[in-house]
Order: structure tokens, then sequence, then C-alpha cells
């Protein structure tokens, strides 16, 4: 669904490149997630996948990127839009503005792509039963609190059903239980329609329960890639500015204090796989 | 990259609400702050300076049009073709590089504010019989207590007030124009570049 | 901004364009009828009626009020002291009152009255998205139908802001009271980041309307249908003509009102 190869990017005026050499593959329905430290290129990369690089940010592109069957540098970004999804992490600017209630809100997309009125109504409603806005349905954007209007922009653009979904921080103002239901909801787009997710996240712990694949990119370069677990446990001990979640944090304090031996096992990263660890 | 300045009119289009959002805004707190100045077409030149005369024409027309609609001052659509000139001028402004020198921004905020007053004037006076029914109705009456008839009366009392609002915006302007990054500037094509 | 009011009414059944002709209509005949009681009637026997229909006569006068007393109370000031003419009602000082400008001032105050009443009743009984709708469908362009909308629904947000903005100053010792340069002094740290702060949310909102396909070419469909009726249809012609024959009777019958 996704096929990247030497990718390179620089902004205009910049003299680092922010992407510096990415071969990436992601197949239909999975579910991946993006870490790096602030600078690593992941919103760039964000933007890239949709088309917003290189046609609303202006600088030099090479490589060749390949999504949903389209290729990104020849596709207009209204064109691209209907099968690969952007939403970002300031909910306010994600309000279109143009439509006075959340329906209606949701449903401008659909619109915009010519779709008819009972079909519209029925992606709409599905979009907002599974963002859990039903109840707001009748109610101005502009009324909601900062993380609904965060869903509301995941419902949106869910709505128009797009083969590739991708997240730039959509959680970063939202509190748990509004950042549960996200990701609860991305899961069951990748499981039941086969939506390629991609999501660039700093909340480890979340990833480590939802993504099924986790990418690593440090200086504009991605320095590792696989499963949540194993990625993170690496990442730990590398300077890549991730981070790590506190159970890792304790198991590597742990190890330091002769606690668990000091090699072997992966990390844990969960609460789950922390209490495994201790076993 | 020619599709980022061809697609991309849509930068122009989200910032016309966003201009005359700041007109709304900033208008109110002039009125709170009781500065006697309208300040309210700051978004208007904005927008034309940066985008054009066309951008900046459709921002003022519209930001009077909402002024009606709205509740706020329902005789504003009446000077709706008076607000779509002081776009198009400032777009014309920016086109020259004026804005970019603060004596240059003040000499067109001049120019545009006479413009303003002449054109207003007949407006006033045979839509609205010569009043606004504001305090500036009391220039009106000095300039017809010395014999002006009621047009006369209009263009001395815009002229009176017009010039120095429209003066102070384009300083605005020019302030504004200083702080912003120039890659957001770069996306624009109308303003001529500082040199 | 004034929302149409909750109960149903016939007024805000009918399609926001017929509505629209009638105002426009209304406003037409407030400017080119030529006396007071014709203009007033067009007031009392068209606007008023409608008010009631629509179920908002107690708004509808009071912002009718609200918006003419400046207006009425300039006109019958300045067109009575300075329009000259015969007859003198009132000597004070150097300045006459006449009844002629008595009259000019109630003239215009009458189509003031019915011209800001139309508009005001226009927004009472219309949604001013159904209304862009309306227009939409009949060609206006979709950038300006957004651009009416979104302005309209960001500006209490702005208002929120900048008041927010003013808070925050004045807790840090920003003085707003006092002088004129006091106050001329204090709006620079008020105005600029409202403005610029507003300028950098630019680019991601137009992400967000392409990521919404707004500039797709091609057919768009709208989820919501605009009812219209054939009679509707025809009452708008009828306006339409009705308005320009004013004109014309104004333009070569009634040339000196």
């Amino acid at each position: 669904m996704i096929a990247v190869s030497g990718l390179r990017f620089r902004y205009a005026g910049s003299e680092r490149p922010a992407l510096d050499g990415l071969d990436l593959s992601i197949g239909a329905g999975e579910f991946v997630g993006v870490v790096g430290a602030n600078g690593a290129g992941k919103s760039t990369l964000c933007y890239t996948l949709t088309g917003y690089i290189p046609h609303f940010y202006a600088g030099t592109l090479e490589g060749d990127v390949l999504v949903a069957g389209h290729e990104v540098r020849r596709t207009p970004v209204s064109e691209l839009a209907s099968d690969a999804g952007l939403v970002f992490h300031n909910p306010f600017n994600q309000i279109s503005g143009a439509r006075y209630t959340v329906l209606e809100e949701v449903a401008f997309g659909l619109e915009n792509l010519g779709l008819d009125p009972d079909a519209m109504r029925q992606q709409a409603h599905a979009a907002l039963l599974a963002t859990g806005l039903a109840d707001l349905a009748g109610r101005s954007p502009f009324t909601l609190s900062g993380g609904e209007q965060q869903r509301l922009a995941v419902a949106a653009v869910m709505a128009m059903q797009p083969r590739v979904l991708v997240l730039d921080e959509p959680t970063s103002q939202l509190d748990p239980a509004g950042t549960r239901a996200i990701f609860e909801v991305l899961r069951s787009l990748a499981r039941t329609r086969q939506t390629t997710i991609v999501i660039t996240e700093h909340k480890l712990g979340w990833l480590a329960s939802f993504v099924d694949r986790l990418l690593v990119l440090h200086d504009g370069q991605l320095v590792a890639d696989g499963a949540p677990r194993q990625v993170l446990s690496e990442a730990a001990t590398q300077p890549w500015g991730v981070g790590a979640t506190n159970y890792t944090r304790a198991a590597l304090e742990a190890r330091q204090r002769g606690l668990l031996p000091s090699a072997g096992d992966l990390l844990p990263v969960t609460l789950e796989q922390a209490l495994e660890t201790l076993r | 990259m020619d599709s980022l300045k061809r697609d991309f009119n849509t930068v122009t289009l989200v910032m016309i609400p966003v201009a005359i959002a700041i007109n709304i805004a900033v208008g109110q707190l002039a009125l709170l702050i009781k500065v006697p100045l309208y300040l309210d077409s700051i978004g208007t030149i904005l927008v034309g300076v940066l985008a054009g005369p066309w951008a900046g024409a459709l921002t003022g027309f519209i930001s009077n049009f909402i002024w009606t609609i709205a509740g706020w001052y329902t005789p504003a659509i009446a000077f709706a073709g008076v607000a779509a000139i002081i776009g198009a001028l400032a777009g014309i402004f920016g086109r020259a590089g004026w804005p970019n020198v603060w004596w240059k921004a003040i000499l067109a905020g001049l120019i545009t504010g006479l413009i303003a007053a002449i054109i207003s004037a007949p407006i006033a006076t045979y839509v609205f019989g010569g009043v606004m029914g504001s305090g500036t109705d009391a220039i009106v009456a000095m300039a017809r207590s010395v014999g002006l008839d009621s047009l006369g009366a209009n263009i001395a009392q815009g002229t009176f007030s017009d010039p120095m609002d429209k003066m102070a915006t384009y300083l605005v302007v020019f302030l504004v124009l200083r702080a912003l990054p120039l890659r957001f500037l770069a996306r624009f094509t109308n303003l001529k570049a500082r040199s | 901004m004034s929302e149409p009011v909750r109960r149903p009414s016939a007024i805000e059944a009918l399609h926001p364009l017929t509505k629209l002709a009638l105002m426009l209509a209304a406003v037409v005949a407030g400017a080119a009828l030529p006396t007071i009681p014709a203009v007033l009637g067009v007031f009392v026997l068209l606007l008023v009626p409608l008010a009631v229909a629509g179920g908002c006569l107690r708004p509808f006068l009071r912002t009718c009020l609200r918006v003419l007393t400046p207006f009425l109370i300039s006109l019958l000031l300045i067109q009575g002291f300075f329009t000259p003419g015969p007859t003198v009602l009132l000597r004070l000082g150097p300045f006459r009152y006449t009844l002629e400008g008595l009259l000019v001032g109630l003239l215009f105050s009458a189509r003031l009255l019915v011209g800001m009443g139309a508009a005001t009743l226009l927004m009472l009984v219309t949604r001013p998205d159904a209304l862009m709708r309306g227009l939409v469908e009949r060609g206006l362009p979709n950038q300006i139908a957004y651009i009416v909308i979104t302005a309209l629904q960001i500006v209490p947000t702005f208002q929120a802001r900048a008041r927010s903005i003013l808070d925050a100053q004045r807790s840090r010792g920003l003085e707003t009271e006092g002088p004129l340069t006091v106050r001329l002094r204090a709006f620079a740290p008020l105005v600029g980041p409202l403005i610029l702060s507003s300028l950098m949310q630019i680019e991601e909102r137009a992400i967000a309307l392409e990521a919404r396909a707004f500039n797709r070419p091609g057919r768009r469909t709208s989820l919501v249908a605009l009812h219209d009726t054939r009679a509707q249809g025809l009452l708008r012609w009828a306006l339409l003509a009705a308005a320009l024959a004013l004109v014309a009777a104004r333009l070569v019958l009634w040339r000196t009102a």
C-alpha cells in the first residue's frame, strides 16, 4: 500500500535534509507507529505520505513515494486526499468552519467527493459512532472540547474511507480516555477495513499496546523497524532520543542493580511484559 | 515548484475568513479600549497586500456583508463597495512594495483614507441622509452649520476621520509584515519583496 | 449572532431564496416609494406581518428600535436644522428648525427603518448556511460560501482570544485606561499576538481543507436538500417584477421624492 524508496527531502532554505534516504514498505491493514526525537523527520514523513510534500511545502524531493497506487509527486493533493487521509495534532485548525453541525462537518468531505446523500449519511454516521461522537451530532463543532474536536477530525477524515490514514501526534491534547478511544478506532479500522494506519506519537506505552510494527526515525533516517517490543528495547539503549516507558526504565535500573539478568530477553515495554519479566 | 503556487490559492482562501475575524475582533477591541479609530480593516488590507487586489476586495466586501448579517452593525453593507476598494488599493500598494517601508506605508494609508472618505460621503448622504448615528455626526453638524451642504459636510467629516484611521492601520500592517516569518511570506506573490 | 427562533414557523420553512427575495423587494420598495406613509406602509404591512409569521416579532422590533434610534435622532436634528425651507417651527440662536427639514428627516428615517428592518428580519428567519446553500445552488462559487460561513463561525473564537490576551496583558500590568497616548500604546501588545498567531494557523487550516478534498474538480453533492415549491418560484419572479416596476416608477414618475 505504501512503497517508499530512496526518499530524501530538504526544506527550501534549510541546509540539513529532513529525510535522508528512506526505504520503506507497508502493506494494507498494517497498523504502524513512528517514533523519534523532535526534528527526526516524523512530521515530514507524514506530510510526504499524504502529498503535502512536495505540493504544499517547498523543497527538494528525491526518490519515489507510492501511496495507495498514486505516485505522490505527480498526484494533486485534492485527488490523493480521498485515498490517503491526514490528521494532525491541532484540533481547532482541523475544523473546516464551513458547516454548522458535527454531522455536517463529518459529511463535508463526502460532499466534496460527490457521494449521494444516502451513502454520505451512512458513512458519516458510522464514523461518528466509531469515534463516540454520535450524541454530539447536532452540536456546533466550535462548542466541543479539544479532545472532542480531535475525535471529530479523525471522524471527518475516516468518513471518507481512505485506504491509508496518516496521523501526526493526534492524541497530544487528549486525556487517557480520549487517547484510548482514538487508538481503538484505529485498530478497528486496520482490522476490519484493512486501512493502513501510520501514526506518529510520543506515547510509547500506547503504541506498544496497539501497533503491529514500529519505526524509529533518527536524523531523517530509518534506524529501526520491527515489532514494538523489540524496537523499543533497542531504542532504550540507543542515542535516538526516543525515550522509554516507565517499565523499560525500571527494568534497566533493575538490571544495573543486579536484580534482573543483565542480558538476554527483551526489555519489557508494557505492564503485562513487566509482570512477565518478574516471574 | 509551480504546483505550489497554483494549487495553493487555498492558503489565500483560508486567510480571508481569518482576516475578516481579525477585522471584527480588532475593531471591537478599539471600541473597548476607547481608541478613537475604527481599526476594522487591518485584515482586509493585509490580504490585499499579500494576495493581491481581487483577494483584498473580496475580503473587504464580505467583511461588511458579515457585519450586517451577523447583526453587529446593520448599516455596514451599504459601504461594502468602499471596503472592497480599500482592499483593492492595498493590493496595488503591495505590488509596489509600499507597506514594507514605514513612511510609504503611512502615505498609502493617507491616500486610502482620502479615497475612502470621498467614496463614502455620497453613500452617507443619499442613503443615510447625511448621518451615521454616531459621534461623527457632531462633525457633520459643525460642517453644515458653516454652510456646507449634506454631501460637502460628509466629505469634510470623512476627511477628518478616515485618513487617520487608515494611516494607523497601515502602520500596524507594516509592523506585522516585519514580524512574519519569511517562509510564510514566501507563499504570497503579490507583495514586492523587501530589499 | 442571531439564530432563528426555536418555534417552527411557516416562514422558516420557506426556501431561503424566497425570503431573500421578499426582503430585497422590501428594501427596493422602501427606497423607491415617494411618501412617508407609503414607506412606513412597507414596514407595517409587509415586514411586521412576516415577523409575526416568523414568531420573532419582539426581537425584530427591539433590534429595529436599537439600530434606528441613533439615526433618527441625528436625522431629525441635522436635517431639521440645516435643510433650507420656508416653514420655521423653532428658532435656536442663529439656527432655524424647519418643517421641510423635519419631513426630510422623517422620510430618511422611514427608509432606513425598512432597509435595516428587512436585513434584520432576514437574518432572524434564515440560517446563514441555508442561505449560502441556496445561493450556491444558483451558481454562487463554493469558495464564497466557505468564506462567509467560516468567518461567521470563527469570529466568536477570535473575540474570545482577544479578550483573553487583554486579560493576560492587564494582569501583567498593561495600562489600558487613562490618557489617549497610554491607550494607543497598549494597543500593540494586544493586537500583535492576536494577528500573528491567527496568521500562523492559516497553513494548517489550508491543509485541513485540502484533506477534505475541497479543491477536487468534479461534482459536489449536498447532505441536506433545500425544500422548494413551484409557488415560491413564481413568487420570486413576481417580486422581481414588482421591484423593477418600482424602480422604473421612481425614476420616471416620482422624481422629486
